[in-house]
């Protein structure tokens, strides 16, 4: 639904990141890996919550 | 007391990594332990929804306030002192974590970016919620230090030519490596021992007593707060046992 607040492994915040992940690698067109180093999320732990997030609200918002 | 020495390699506010020498794996674990699980910090616990009309339920919108970091100044607070914090925004638009306000100055989301929930029209969030210091002892969210390790500081030897004919591989290693006292992050050097030391032959021992630690928080205190209000747990722990055994 949304971004989880924190790594699932480790626990680092890494919810403040999605809306740049999302404008740059998802909307836009750069790579994600340059991005998320950009980011500063360094392990791949925090990096696969950001690439692999699908943003449902829109989904479910009409069910209301 | 032992000798032990502390010298920094990385040192932010939320990040560090320093070498502590002469101490023994014992210690050095129960510094990480009481990092993780000893030191407190504030975390929303209870949450009263006064309305709610997004689309999430209350209790998801709970689980993601409770792992909001939120500043915590030590010192000022006691274990098990609350906090009231509230947030109302409506829709469209999306709540943040910097959109709640807390009836002590201190206490504030150490995170202002953090989406709550993406209101859409007529939608609203209004809350109250009890934030309580406690420790990762308690639950998780209570935990300052994210991802607080250490390994064996890695002494680095030469001991001769490389013979000729050898295979052509790479030496990966990881942490940080000492080379007649200096002493070098392994990310300086790609992490490959033959960038830094070509055609020679290298003997990598860890160095006894010596750990490199690394340590980041969650944005609740800075690295030093953490440290220090750990190995403060540790003595007063050990404080308390010398008087429990004292005859």
């Amino acid at each position: 639904m949304m971004i989880p607040v924190r790594c699932f492994t480790c626990g680092t915040v890494i919810a403040g990141h999605w809306e740049e992940f999302k404008e740059r690698a998802r909307e836009g067109d750069e790579d994600p890996e340059v991005v998320l180093d950009e980011l500063g999320v360094e392990r791949h732990c925090c990096r696969r919550m950001l690439v692999s997030h699908e943003d449902l609200v829109d989904v479910v918002a009409p069910y209301q | 007391m032992a000798e032990y020495d502390v010298t920094f390699i990385e040192r932010e506010e939320r990040e560090a990594r320093f070498l502590i020498r002469g101490v023994t794996p014992a210690f050095a674990n129960g510094i990480r332990r009481a990092m993780i699980a000893d030191v407190p910090t504030f975390s929303i616990d209870t949450v009263r929804v006064i309305e709610n009309s997004s689309v999430m339920f209350d209790e998801q919108i709970g689980l993601r306030l409770g792992l909001v970091p939120l500043t915590t100044p030590l010192g000022d607070f006691d274990i098990g002192d609350e906090v009231t914090l509230a947030l109302d925004v409506e829709g469209p638009g999306t709540a943040y974590s910097g959109d709640l306000v807390a009836n002590d100055e201190m206490v504030e989301a150490a995170d202002t970016d953090i989406p709550i929930i993406e209101l859409k029209e007529d939608q609203r969030l209004e809350l109250e919620a009890d934030a309580v210091l406690e420790t990762g002892r308690d639950h998780a969210k209570h935990q300052g230090g994210v991802a607080v390790s250490y390994r064996h500081l890695q002494g680095v030897e030469n001991v001769g030519e490389r013979d000729e004919f050898a295979d052509d591989e790479s030496h990966i290693i990881r942490g940080v490596i000492e080379d007649d006292g200096d002493l070098i992050p392994t990310e300086d050097f790609g992490n490959d021992l033959t960038n830094r030391y070509p055609d020679t032959e290298v003997k990598v021992e860890d160095v006894p007593g010596a750990f490199v630690f690394h340590v980041e928080t969650d944005g609740s205190f800075d690295v030093d707060t953490l440290v220090t209000e750990a190995t403060a747990t540790l003595r007063s722990r050990a404080e308390a046992l010398t008087d429990a055994v004292a005859l």
